[in-house]
C-alpha cells in the first residue's frame, strides 16, 4: 500500500512538472540539466560510495541504473495510458501529442531497463534471458508500445491516428499492473519490489538519487518530445492558405 | 570418503567467500555505458528533430 501511495504521489507531482515544462522549453532544459547533475551524483554514489553487496559483490551496482530506468519506463506508460483516455474523452491535440511523447520516452527507458537487466542476469542467474513472468510481461509491454508507435507512423490522417492509437494505448496499458504485480502473483526469479525497509541504508541513497535523476531526465525528454509532436500536428492541420503557392510563382 | 580424499577436496576449495560474486566490473561498466549513451543518443535525436520555427499558440 505504501508503495502504491508513493507511486501515485510521484506520478501526480511529475504530471504537474510536465504541465509546466511542455509550455516552456527553458524549464524542460532546466530539468534536463538538473537530471544530468543528479545522474553524475547518483553514478558516483553507486559506483564509489556504496559498499559491495553480500552475495552479488560489485555486480549489484547495475541495479542503480536498471531499477530507475524500469521505474521511469513504467511511469511513462502510465502517463501514456492517462493521455490516451483523456484524448478519447476530450479530443484534445495536446493529449494526443503527450501520448506520443510518453510512449516514445517510455519505450526508450524500458528498452534500457530490459537490456541492463539482461546483463545483470548473466553473472547472477547464469543466463541473459529466461521466460520469467516479470521479464515476459515486460517484453510484451515493450512490443506493445513499439506497435503503438509503428501504428502512429502508418496513419496519415491526424484524427484517425489519434483515435486508433489511443485505443491501442489503452489496450497496451492493461499490461502495466500485470508487469508490476507479476513478482507477487507468480513464482519468479525476479525479486519482489524493494522498499527502504528491505534495502540496507547505505544502499538506499544511491538508488533514490538515481531514481530522481532519471525522473528529471524523463520530464525533460517528454516535454521536448511533446513540443516536436505539437509542431508536427500544427503543420499537418495547417489550412491550405498557409502553404506556399507554386502556381502563382509559375505564372 | 577416506581422510586423504577429504583433504584433497578441501585443498581445492576456493579462497574467496562461498556464494559471493567476485569482480564483474565489466558488466557494471557495460550497463552504465549503455544507460548513459542511450540517454545521450535520445537527447541528440530530440535536438535533431526540434521544431525549426515557432509553434502557433494553442
Amino acid at each position: 500500500m505504501f508503495r502504491v501511495v508513493v507511486f501515485l504521489a510521484i506520478t501526480i507531482l511529475t504530471g504537474l512538472a510536465l504541465r509546466f515544462s511542455v509550455r516552456s522549453a527553458r524549464l524542460a532544459i532546466g530539468f534536463g540539466l538538473l537530471g544530468l547533475v543528479t545522474v553524475a551524483i547518483g553514478g558516483y554514489l553507486g559506483l564509489v560510495v556504496a559498499p559491495p553487496e553480500r552475495d552479488m559483490g560489485d555486480v549489484y551496482r547495475i541495479l542503480y541504473v536498471h531499477v530507475p530506468a524500469a521505474w521511469v519506463g513504467l511511469l511513462c506508460v502510465c502517463l501514456n495510458f492517462g493521455a490516451c483516455v483523456a484524448y478519447l474523452f476530450k479530443a484534445d491535440w495536446g493529449a494526443d501529442s503527450f501520448a506520443e511523447a510518453t510512449a516514445e520516452v517510455g519505450l526508450c527507458f524500458s528498452t534500457i531497463a530490459i537490456v541492463l537487466g539482461s546483463i545483470w542476469a548473466k553473472p547472477t542467474w547464469g543466463v541473459y534471458w529466461t521466460w520469467d513472468p516479470r521479464l515476459t510481461t515486460y517484453a510484451i509491454m515493450i512490443v506493445s508500445y513499439s506497435a503503438y508507435l509503428v501504428l502512429r507512423g502508418f496513419i496519415d490522417d491526424p484524427e484517425r491516428r489519434a483515435v486508433w492509437s489511443s485505443v491501442v494505448g489503452i489496450i497496451a496499458g492493461v499490461d502495466i499492473p500485470i508487469v508490476y504485480f507479476s513478482v507477487n502473483w507468480w513464482n519468479t526469479l525476479h525479486q519482489q519490489q524493494s522498499s527502504p525497509q528491505t534495502v540496507s541504508k547505505p544502499m538506499v541513497l544511491p538508488l533514490d538519487v538515481s531514481g530522481f535523476a532519471f525522473l528529471f531526465v524523463m520530464i525533460c525528454f517528454i516535454a521536448l518530445r511533446h513540443r516536436i509532436a505539437r509542431a508536427r500536428r500544427a503543420e499537418e492541420i495547417a489550412p491550405p492558405e498557409a502553404l506556399p503557392s507554386t502556381s502563382r510563382e509559375a505564372a | 570418503m577416506t581422510p586423504h580424499l577429504t583433504q584433497l577436496v578441501l585443498q581445492q576449495a576456493p579462497a574467496a567467500p562461498v556464494g559471493r560474486i567476485v569482480g564483474g566490473w565489466g558488466y557494471v561498466w557495460a550497463c552504465y555505458g549503455i544507460a548513459w549513451s542511450g540517454m545521450a543518443l535520445y537527447a541528440l535525436s530530440l535536438w535533431v528533430r526540434r521544431p525549426k520555427r515557432k509553434e502557433p499558440s494553442p
